[in-house]
C-alpha cells in the first residue's frame, strides 16, 4: 500500500509524460535499441548476459587459420543438447579424409570436429537437419552436400549417430545441381526430408526444385516447383519451410531476365498442405495474375549478381529465407535482398502472410528494410515470436543482428551479436562470410550460427563471447596452444538468445 | 620456415626414427613387421606416449569403447600444423586390438585424426611397443613446425594423386587465356556461385614422368580461374610458370577436344590440390613414382 501511495504523489505532468512515453515506446524502442546495441559494442566490457556466443573452433585446432565460412546448424529437437554445425572447414589432418562437421552434445557449450560427411576434405555447400522420427538419440542427421572434388555432385546422406566415426550413409547422388538446403520433420512414421536445390537437370530452365523424401531418405523424388517461363534458370536459393501440421512452403527466385550482372526476379512462394506426399505437390497456392502454382510475393525485383566481392569482401546475389510458424501454419514470413534504394548495394526486405500465403503485406514490415546487408535468416519460436538474423556492412564493420518481434515488427528487440572489422582478414575465397547463416528455435531459445572475424576482442562481441581455441583477450591475439601466434581468420560462431516473452 | 627445409627436416627425422628403431632393444611387437616408412607416410599424427587408461577416453566428445585407450604424450613426431598437441597432453587412441596394451606401456602410435574437441582423439594405423632408445623429437615441435607444411601433400597423398593422374609432366606454361564453352543451340543457362570461369593454359612439356609420349610436346590444360570455394584448392596457371603437373583427360568442361594450332588435340585438367608442384619437388616426385 505504501508503494501505491507514493506513486500517487507523482505530479500530474509526470504521469502524463510517463503515459506518453509508454504509448510511444513500441515506436521508439527498436530505434533506441539498435542505437544502443551499436554504441555498446565498442570499448565497453560486456555485462553478464543470458546471451551466449561461442567460437566453434575447438581447442585442439587452435593452430588453424582457415576461412571457415558459410555456417549451418541442426538441432536434435527431442534432445536439444545434441547439435551439428558446419562450415567450409577442411579436414584438419588429411587431404583425402572426409570433410568434417562440428558436434555438440552439451547444448552448445562445447563443440568437437568429427569428419563424417561423405565428401572428401571440404564440402563446397552443406546444409542439414536433424529429424526425430527414427528415434536415434544422436541422429538422424540428414545432409545435403556438394562435392566439388571433380565436378559438382550432390550427396543426400544420413547419420544415425553424429558422435560416431561412421561416414554418413549416402542415399542419393546426382550432378548438375546447386545449393542444397535441407529441412526435415520427424513424424511417427519416420523422417520427412525437404531439400531445396537449383536443379539444372529440369526441363525448360525451370530449375527451382524440392527433393522430397517421406521415408527417411531411402528414396527421394525431385519436384519442380517453378511453373513460369524463366531466363534459362531460376536463382540458386530454393528454401523450404515445414510446419508441424505437415504444411510445407518453399520460396525461390523466379529469374525472368538475367544480363550477367542483374537478375530481374520474382520472389515466389509455393505451398503443399499434405507434407508433399501427394501426386502433384506444391500446387496449393496459385497467383491470381495467371492462376499458376506459386504466389508471386514480389514481381520483377532487381537483384544484383556478383561472383566477386561486392558488399565489403562478400559476394551477393541470392540471399533468401522463409519461415512458417510451426504451430500456426497460416503464418509465414519471407525475407530476401535486392538492389533496393539508389546508392545501396544490397537491401534486405521482410514481408509476411497470415492466410497461408494467399495475400502478403504490400510493403516491408516495419524496420525490416535493411541497407547494405545480407544473409537473412528467419525463424519462429514456439510462442509465435519471429527471429530475423542478418549481417550488415556498416561503418567498415560486419554487424550481426538478431531482431525479435512478437507483432510483425510493429515493435522489436534487436541484439547485436558481433561487430567486427570488415576488411580483415583478407578473403581466401568466396563466400567470405557465407552465402547464408542460419537461425532455429528450440524451447525458449533462438539458436543460430554466423561467421565473423575471430579477433579475440570483447569489444567486438557486445554480449560476450567464449572461445574454445587458444586466445589472449588482453593482447587480442590467437595462438596455437603452445604460445605461437596464429593469424586471425573467419570462424563460425554459435549463439543462443532467449526468446522474448 | 620454407617447404624445402621442412621436407629436409622431416626426412632427417624419419631417417633418425628408423635408425632409432633399428637400435632399439625393446622393439618387438605385433606391428614391427609392418613397413614402418609406409606407416609413417600414411599417418597424419605420430607420437610416442605412455598408456594411462584402458577402455577410457580423454574428453567427453569421444564415444568410449573397449578399443579406446588414453595415452599421455611423451613426444610428437608428426602432426598437422592446425592441430594443437604437445608433450604431456592426453590423447584418446582408438586401437585395433586393445589386448596388447597395458597401463604404463610405452609405444609409438601411427595414427590418423578422428575427433578434435577440447582434446585430440585419433585412430591407430599401427604401433610399435616400447620406447625408442633415442627418442627423436619432431623438428620444431613445441614451436610452430608440424613436420609437414600447411597445405603440403604428404608422400602418401601425392602418391595417390599421381596414381589417379593420366600424365605427370614437367613443363612450362607458354600461354594462358580465357576459354568460353561453345554455345550449343538451346543449351540452358547455368549461372551458379560455383561457376569455374574456365581458362586454358598451354603447357610446353619438357619431360613426361608418367603417361608415355605426348603428341606435339604441348598440351592444353583447362583450369578454373574463379575464387569460389569449389575451386579454392585447384591450381591457377600463369604464363612462364614452370612446374610439375598432374594431368587428367578433361571430363569436366564438356568439350574434351580443342584446336592447338592446326591440330585437334585432347584437353587435360589439373584440378586437385597439389596437382601443380614447384620444380623443387621433382626429386620427391621421381622417387615416389619409382617406388610405385
Amino acid at each position: 500500500m505504501k508503494a501505491v501511495a507514493s506513486e500517487l504523489r507523482f505530479p500530474g505532468f509526470a504521469v502524463f509524460a510517463a503515459l506518453f512515453a509508454l504509448l510511444l515506446s513500441p515506436l521508439l524502442a527498436p530505434a533506441l535499441k539498435k542505437k544502443a546495441g551499436l554504441l555498446f559494442a565498442r570499448g565497453q566490457a560486456p555485462a553478464p548476459s543470458s546471451i551466449k556466443v561461442i567460437d566453434l573452433i575447438p581447442a585442439s585446432l587452435s593452430g588453424e587459420s582457415n576461412q571457415d565460412s558459410e555456417p549451418f546448424l541442426a538441432i536434435q529437437k527431442d534432445n536439444p543438447q545434441v547439435m551439428v554445425a558446419s562450415a567450409f572447414t577442411p579436414n584438419p589432418f588429411s587431404m583425402n579424409g572426409n570433410a568434417p562437421v562440428y558436434v555438440s552434445q552439451d547444448g552448445g557449450v562445447s563443440w568437437a570436429l568429427n569428419a563424417i560427411t561423405p565428401v572428401q576434405r571440404m564440402t563446397c555447400d552443406i546444409t542439414h537437419a536433424m529429424a526425430t522420427g527414427e528415434s536415434h538419440p544422436r541422429g538422424d542427421l540428414h545432409a545435403g552436400t556438394l562435392d566439388c572434388s571433380s565436378g559438382v555432385m550432390l550427396d543426400e546422406s544420413e547419420s544415425v549417430d553424429v558422435a560416431s566415426s561412421a561416414t554418413m550413409n549416402v542415399q542419393s547422388v546426382r550432378g548438375n545441381v546447386d545449393q542444397p538446403f535441407v529441412r526435415a520433420l520427424g513424424v511417427s512414421s519416420g523422417d520427412r526430408i525437404y531439400v531445396g536445390v537449383n536443379d539444372f537437370n529440369q526441363a525448360n530452365g525451370q530449375t527451382a526444385t524440392i527433393d522430397v523424401s517421406v521415408d527417411g531418405g531411402a528414396t527421394y523424388k525431385s519436384v519442380p516447383i517453378e511453373r513460369r517461363k524463366t531466363a534459362g534458370q531460376d536463382g540458386p536459393s530454393v528454401r523450404p519451410a515445414v510446419a508441424n501440421d505437415g504444411t510445407v512452403y518453399a520460396a525461390f527466385f523466379g529469374w525472368r531476365k538475367f544480363d550477367g550482372k542483374t537478375a530481374t526476379s520474382d520472389v515466389v512462394v509455393v505451398r503443399d498442405d499434405a507434407a508433399a506426399t501427394g501426386a502433384n505437390p506444391f500446387q496449393a497456392l496459385t497467383d491470381p495474375s495467371d492462376k499458376q502454382p506459386g504466389r508471386v510475393v514480389v514481381k520483377n525485383a532487381s537483384i544484383p549478381w556478383s561472383n566477386a566481392p561486392a558488399l565489403g569482401q562478400e559476394r551477393i546475389g541470392s540471399t533468401l529465407s522463409i519461415a512458417v510458424d510451426p504451430n500456426k501454419s497460416s503464418v509465414v514470413y519471407v525475407g530476401w535482398a535486392d538492389k533496393g534504394d539508389k546508392g545501396d548495394i544490397y537491401t534486405l526486405h521482410v514481408r509476411n502472410s497470415t492466410d497461408r500465403g494467399v495475400t502478403w503485406s504490400k510493403a516491408d514490415l516495419p524496420g525490416t528494410t535493411i541497407h547494405n546487408a545480407t544473409n537473412v535468416a528467419l525463424a519462429f519460436a514456439n510462442n509465435g515470436v519471429v527471429g530475423f538474423l542478418y549481417q550488415q556492412l556498416s561503418g567498415g564493420r560486419w554487424v550481426t543482428h538478431l531482431v525479435q518481434s512478437r507483432d510483425a515488427f510493429s515493435s522489436s528487440e534487436d541484439v547485436v551479436l558481433a561487430t567486427v572489422p570488415a576488411d580483415q582478414p583478407a578473403e581466401q575465397f568466396l563466400p567470405y562470410l557465407g552465402d547464408y547463416d542460419y537461425l532455429l528455435s528450440v524451447g525458449s531459445e533462438f539458436r543460430g550460427v554466423f561467421c565473423a572475424n575471430n579477433t579475440p576482442d570483447f569489444a567486438d562481441f557486445p554480449h560476450g563471447v567464449t572461445f574454445q581455441r587458444a586466445a589472449d583477450f588482453g593482447a587480442r591475439t590467437l595462438n596455437d596452444g603452445a604460445g605461437n601466434p596464429v593469424p586471425i581468420s573467419i570462424d563460425p560462431f554459435y549463439f543462443s538468445v532467449p526468446v522474448i516473452p | 620456415m620454407n617447404i624445402s627445409s621442412v621436407l629436409i627436416r622431416s626426412s632427417l627425422w624419419a631417417a633418425g626414427l628408423l635408425l632409432a628403431w633399428c637400435g632399439s632393444t625393446n622393439a618387438a611387437t605385433s606391428q614391427a613387421t609392418d613397413d614402418q616408412a609406409t606407416l609413417l607416410g600414411k599417418s597424419s599424427i605420430v607420437f610416442s606416449g605412455t598408456v594411462s587408461q584402458l577402455a577410457a577416453t580423454s574428453f567427453a566428445d569421444v564415444p568410449k569403447s573397449a578399443q579406446t585407450i588414453v595415452v599421455r604424450v611423451d613426444s610428437i613426431m608428426k602432426k598437422p600444423p592446425a592441430v594443437s598437441l604437445k608433450s604431456g597432453d592426453s590423447v584418446t587412441v582408438e586401437v585395433k586390438d586393445a589386448s596388447v596394451f597395458q597401463e604404463g606401456a610405452h609405444a609409438t602410435f601411427y595414427t590418423d585424426g578422428w575427433i578434435f574437441g577440447s582434446g585430440v582423439a585419433v585412430k591407430e594405423l599401427g604401433h610399435v611397443l616400447g620406447q625408442p632408445s633415442e627418442p627423436v623429437p619432431a623438428p620444431g615441435v613445441g614451436k610452430n613446425a608440424p613436420g609437414q607444411a600447411e597445405g603440403q601433400l604428404s608422400d602418401q597423398e601425392l602418391k595417390e594423386r599421381m596414381n589417379e593422374s593420366d600424365f605427370v609432366v614437367v613443363g612450362r606454361v607458354t600461354d594462358v587465356h580465357k576459354w568460353n564453352a561453345p554455345k550449343k543451340s538451346g543449351s540452358p543457362l547455368h549461372v551458379t556461385e560455383h561457376d569455374p570461369n574456365w581458362h586454358e593454359a598451354v603447357v610446353e612439356i619438357q619431360s613426361v614422368l608418367k603417361g608415355g609420349q605426348v603428341k606435339g610436346k604441348r598440351v592444353v590444360v583447362r583450369f578454373p580461374n574463379q575464387n569460389d570455394v569449389a575451386w579454392v584448392h585447384s591450381p591457377r596457371f600463369t604464363k612462364n610458370q614452370r612446374g610439375i603437373f598432374c594431368l587428367n583427360r578433361d571430363k569436366s568442361t564438356g568439350a574434351p577436344m580443342t584446336k592447338l594450332g592446326s591440330q585437334e588435340v585432347s584437353v587435360y585438367t589439373c584440378l586437385g590440390h597439389g596437382d601443380a608442384l614447384p620444380l623443387s619437388e621433382e626429386a620427391r616426385v621421381r622417387a615416389l613414382l619409382k617406388n610405385q
